[in-house]
C-alpha cells in the first residue's frame, strides 16, 4: 500500500511537537474566527496568511496552521447558528433549523456537543475520502495538457456560483474583474508592461493577499458600520451538559451518512458545502419515521453539521490535486500555497509528498484536537462570542492591517487594501459575488499561461482548445455548470427557504 | 428601482472597452509577433466583460438599498481614517496611529468615548509588543522613540 506508507510518513511530520503546536493554535484561532459573527472562514484564513508569511514559517507549518484554522472555523460556525440563530455562512443555515430550537428548549450545551461530534465524524470520513481519492485524481490529472487545463479553469469559474447560484452573469462578471486585475503588471513571458500606468508599485502586479483582506475583511467592516450591528445580538444562555452515550449513538448513523454525502458534494464542482448540508438534512428528514425535525431534533443538528464539514474537507480534493478550488475558503488556501511558492496540481503529490501527506495527517490530528477542545472548552468560545463587535471588529481590522504591513513594510499596500475594501463594498451592494473575483486574481496567470502553451503547441490554431475528448468533456461540464443553475437553482433555493420558513412559523 | 445594475453595468462596459483598447496599444514584444501576444488574453476578457455588462444593463436585478447620504459620508470618513493610519505608521509611530484608528472605529460603531479609547490603547500596545518581542516583526516606534 503506497498510500498507507505515505500517510504514515505524513503522520511522522504531523506528530512532531512543532506541528502539533501549530495544529492546536490553528484549531483555537479557527474556532474563534468561526464563532465571531461576521468573520467567515475565508476571512479568517485570509487575515492569517500574511502573518504566517512574514513570520517565515516553513510551508508545512503554515499549511498545517491554516488548514487547522480552516477546520476550526467550520466547527466554530455552528456556535452562532445554535446560540444566535444566525448562520455564520450559508452552509451553516441548515444547522439553525434544529440547533436554535434545541437551544431554546434549554439544551444548548447538548446541541453544541452533538454538533461537535457530528462535525468530527463528518471531517473524519471526508479526510479518509481525501486520502483515497486524491492520489487517484492526481494521477489522472497528469494526463492534462495545457488545453485541458484551460478548459478546467473555465469550468472552475462556470461552476463557482454553484447550483444554488443566483445570477450566473454576475458570477462571470466577477471572474472577469478578477482576471482583469490579474493581468496588471509586467507580462511574465514577453516582458511587456500591462496596465501599470508607469507606477512602480504596479510592476509586480496586484498582491492577491492584499486584495483578499481588503475585499473580505475591510468591506465587512463597512457593512457592520452601516447596519449599526456594533452591539451584537442576544444569545441563548447555555446550560450544563448532560450527554449520555445513548444520545451519541443515536446521532451516529446520521453523522456517518451526512459525512459521506457532504464529501461527495464537496468534491463535485459546483455543489459545495451549502448543498452538502442541505442534502444530508433533507435525507435524514426523509429516512427518519418519527422525528421532530425543525423543532430541535438532535439528528437535525448532526446531519447538516457532518455534511457541512464533510464538504469542507472534500473541497480540498480538487484544490490539492488540480489546483482548482471549489469554494471561497479553499480559494484562500490556494492563495496561501501560491504565496509560499508551491503550485498545487498533480505535480504536488509527486514533488512535495511530505507536504501533502503531512497536511492530510495534520487534518486528522487537527480534528481530534478540535473535538477535545470543543466539548469541554465550548463555554470559553461562547463567552468570546458575547464580546460586542464594536470592540472586536476594530481590533480585527488592526490585526489584518498589521499583517499586510508586516509583509513589505509599505503603507502603499495598506492604501491598496482600503481601495479593495471600498471595491468589495460596492460589489456586494450590486450583488456581485466576491469569491470569483479572488479566484480570477489567483488563477489568472496560470490560465493565461495554459492558453499560451496550448496555442504555441498548435501553432496558433484555436481549435486545439477543443480537440481532445477530455477537454470537450470539461467544456461540456462548464457549460452545464452555467446553464443548470438557471433551472435547478430556484427549485433548491425555494426548498431551503421553505424548510426554514416552516420552522419559523411553528 | 433597478438603477444599480444599469449604472454598474454601464461603468463595467466603459471599463471593458477601455481595457480592451489598452490591450491593443501594447507594444509588440521583443522577438516579434507570436500567436498569443500579451494582448490576446486581455482582449478575450474585454469581450466577456462587455457581454456580461450589456446583459446586466438589459436585465438588471432589483436594487439593494443604498444607505442615506450621511451614512455614506461616514463610511468615507472611516475609509479615510484607515488611510490616515496607514500613512501615520512610519512618521508618527505604530502605537499612536493604531490607538487612533481602533478608538475611532469602535467609537463609530457605537461604543462610548472612554471605552473605545481604552480598547484602542490596550489593543495597540498589546499588538505592538506581541509583534516586536514575541513574533520579532519590527513595527516602527515613530515619535515614541525618543
Amino acid at each position: 500500500m503506497e498510500t498507507m506508507s505515505l500517510l504514515m510518513n505524513g503522520f511522522a511530520v504531523a506528530l512532531t511537537p512543532e506541528s502539533i503546536m501549530f495544529a492546536v493554535i490553528g484549531a483555537i484561532l479557527g474556532t474563534l474566527i468561526g464563532a465571531l459573527p461576521g468573520l467567515g472562514p475565508a476571512n479568517g484564513v485570509a487575515i492569517l496568511i500574511p502573518l504566517a508569511f512574514s513570520l517565515g514559517l516553513s510551508p508545512t507549518s503554515s499549511l498545517i496552521l491554516l488548514t487547522s484554522v480552516y477546520a476550526g472555523a467550520m466547527y466554530g460556525g455552528r456556535i452562532s447558528s445554535i446560540l444566535l440563530n444566525i448562520p455564520g455562512d450559508e452552509p451553516a443555515m441548515m444547522t439553525c433549523l434544529d440547533g436554535y430550537p434545541m437551544a431554546l428548549k434549554g439544551k444548548a450545551a447538548e446541541a453544541l456537543a452533538i454538533s461537535a461530534i457530528a462535525s468530527f465524524i463528518g471531517s473524519f470520513i471526508a479526510t479518509i475520502g481525501l486520502v483515497i481519492l486524491a492520489p487517484i485524481l492526481s494521477k489522472f490529472a497528469l494526463k492534462f495538457g495545457p488545453s485541458e487545463y484551460f478548459a478546467l479553469f473555465v469550468l472552475a469559474f462556470a461552476t463557482l456560483g454553484g447550483v444554488t447560484g443566483k445570477n450566473q452573469v454576475k458570477t462571470v462578471m466577477a471572474a472577469a474583474i478578477g482576471l482583469m486585475i490579474s493581468t496588471v503588471g509586467i507580462d511574465i513571458s514577453t516582458g511587456v508592461q500591462r496596465y501599470t500606468f508607469n507606477m512602480l508599485e504596479l510592476f509586480e502586479g496586484v498582491d492577491f493577499i492584499i486584495a483578499i483582506v481588503g475585499l473580505f475583511a475591510i468591506s465587512e467592516l463597512f457593512f457592520f458600520l452601516e447596519r449599526h450591528a456594533g452591539d451584537g445580538l442576544k444569545q441563548v444562555a447555555i446550560n450544563k451538559l448532560k450527554l449520555t452515550a445513548r444520545d451519541i449513538l443515536n446521532v451516529l448513523p446520521t453523522s456517518i451518512r451526512g459525512g459521506i454525502l457532504g464529501f461527495i458534494a464537496g468534491v463535485l464542482p459546483g455543489a459545495g458545502a451549502s448543498l452538502g448540508s442541505f442534502i444530508s438534512y433533507s435525507l435524514e428528514k426523509k429516512i427518519s419515521d418519527k422525528g421532530e425535525f425543525g423543532k430541535g431534533d438532535p439528528r437535525g443538528v448532526a446531519a447538516p453539521e457532518s455534511g457541512n464539514n464533510g464538504a469542507a474537507s472534500g473541497a480540498l480534493v480538487p484544490m490539492l490535486t488540480l489546483g482548482v478550488p471549489g469554494s471561497g475558503t479553499t480559494a484562500v488556501l490556494l492563495a496561501m500555497l501560491i504565496s509560499l511558492n508551491i503550485s498545487p496540481g498533480p505535480m504536488l503529490f509527486t514533488q512535495n509528498p511530505d507536504l501533502v501527506w503531512g497536511v492530510i495527517a495534520a487534518m486528522f490530528v487537527g480534528n481530534f484536537v478540535l473535538l477535545l477542545l470543543n466539548i469541554p472548552m465550548v463555554g470559553i468560545f461562547v463567552k468570546l462570542l458575547s464580546v460586542p463587535p464594536k470592540y472586536l471588529m476594530p481590533v480585527v481590522t488592526l490585526i489584518a492591517s498589521v499583517g499586510i504591513y508586516s509583509v513589505s513594510h509599505s503603507p502603499t499596500d495598506l492604501y491598496f487594501m482600503v481601495a479593495f475594501g471600498v471595491l468589495g463594498y460596492i460589489l456586494r451592494k450590486v450583488d456581485i459575488p466576491l469569491v470569483p473575483v479572488i479566484l480570477g486574481l489567483l488563477l489568472g496567470p496560470e490560465m493565461e499561461k495554459s492558453l499560451r502553451h496550448a496555442l504555441v503547441l498548435s501553432d496558433g490554431d484555436w481549435s486545439v482548445l477543443f480537440n481532445s475528448g477530455l477537454s470537450i468533456g470539461l467544456w461540456t461540464v462548464a457549460i452545464l455548470g452555467l446553464v443548470l443553475p438557471l433551472i435547478v437553482g430556484p427549485i433548491v433555493r425555494s426548498k431551503m427557504r421553505k424548510s426554514k420558513d416552516s420552522v419559523q412559523d411553528d | 428601482m433597478r438603477i444599480n445594475d444599469r449604472v454598474f453595468g454601464l461603468l463595467m462596459l466603459i471599463l471593458a472597452v477601455a481595457y480592451g483598447w489598452g490591450a491593443m496599444q501594447f507594444p509588440i514584444p521583443f522577438g516579434g509577433q507570436e500567436s498569443v501576444g500579451p494582448e490576446t488574453f486581455p482582449i478575450i476578457l474585454s469581450v466577456v466583460m462587455s457581454i456580461s455588462a450589456i446583459y446586466m444593463m438589459v436585465k438588471p436585478d432589483p436594487d439593494e438599498k443604498w444607505s442615506p447620504v450621511p451614512m455614506l459620508i461616514e463610511l468615507i470618513v472611516v475609509a479615510l481614517s484607515i488611510l490616515l493610519f496607514a500613512w501615520a505608521i512610519e512618521p508618527i509611530g505604530f502605537i499612536p496611529a493604531a490607538t487612533f484608528v481602533v478608538s475611532f472605529l469602535s467609537w463609530r460603531m457605537g461604543a462610548n468615548f472612554v471605552k473605545s479609547l481604552i480598547t484602542g490603547v490596550v489593543s495597540s500596545v498589546i499588538i505592538f509588543f506581541l509583534f516586536n518581542n514575541v513574533l520579532e516583526l519590527a513595527l516602527p516606534l515613530g515619535l515614541l522613540e525618543l
